[in-house]
């Protein structure tokens, strides 16, 4: 799973770098953030514009993650693709991440 | 990839990876390109090799128990007004109870009641909501996830 990660304020952006977040990569990607949370990272932009790709597994995964962050922390995801939206709103995972078109907007959203 | 006998009208492809989920996006590209050629839309390309995907990564995870150095066989057949994908192994067979769930509620969830949305089992309802029919079947140490999707 390959990632990049830059701090804007308070709120840490991490971009996805893989093009498919699926079974294959699921298991790395959890690590990854669970990295991130543990290091105390409580507000975390997860920038997937370059993912055009998402099975249940992956969904599964970003599930974990979320359930990680607490009553204290925040995760907010922007730049899905048209087709990995429809899919978050096929399992209605729309309704359960806080989702944004653009990175800016989603780290204004956690800036508040 | 190996092509199979014509059958009147149809034209037909089978694809076999090891059971290792690596290997399984080499399937789904090869089924978006696939139905991106018939042409379906990218949105519909999308949906289906999604839903193959699902079914192949259900061979491996749970027919084979993850385990190395089997086959998971997935052959796509277009008729002219409609498509068949075929997700075949020789592992453990599904949970008849599996198939038997009617509708697509395991998708329905309470987005306010974090802990108790599932992490897993969201397979087979996607492929439910998806396809226009699902239907599998056990013959002689085979079994086979049939997916429909008219075109």
């Amino acid at each position: 799973m390959q990632v990049e990660d830059k701090k804007e304020g308070d709120v840490l952006v991490v971009k996805v770098l893989n093009k498919r977040l699926d079974a294959q990569a699921a298991n790395d990607f959890k690590e990854k953030m669970t990295g991130y949370i543990n290091n105390g990272s409580p507000l975390i932009v997860l920038n997937m514009s370059d993912v055009d790709f998402v099975d249940s597994s992956g969904l599964g995964a970003m599930v974990s993650v979320l359930k990680l962050f607490g009553g204290d922390g925040q995760l907010a995801i922007c730049g899905t693709t048209e087709r990995v939206a429809r899919m978050f709103k096929l399992t209605r995972m729309n309704k359960v991440f806080s989702m944004f078109e653009g990175e800016s907007e989603a780290i204004e959203a956690l800036s508040k | 990839m190996q092509i199979e006998d014509r059958k009147e009208g149809s034209k037909r492809i089978k694809l076999v990876i090891h059971s290792n989920l690596e290997d399984v996006s080499l399937i789904g590209t090869a089924i978006n390109t696939l139905c991106s050629s018939i042409p379906l839309s990218d949105t519909d390309s999308y949906q289906i090799e999604l839903c193959v995907v699902e079914a192949v990564n259900n061979s491996i995870e749970h027919a084979y128990g993850n385990e190395k150095g089997h086959e998971v066989e997935v052959v796509f057949t277009l008729y002219p007004d409609r498509l068949i994908v075929d997700v075949c192994d020789t592992g453990k067979p599904m949970d008849q109870e599996c198939m038997e769930q009617k509708d697509v509620s395991p998708l329905e969830i309470d987005p306010n009641d974090l802990d108790n949305i599932a992490e897993q089992g969201r397979g087979l309802p996607i492929i439910k909501a998806i396809m226009d029919s699902m239907t599998y079947k056990t013959e002689s140490g085979k079994n086979c996830l049939t997916l429909t999707r008219n075109i």
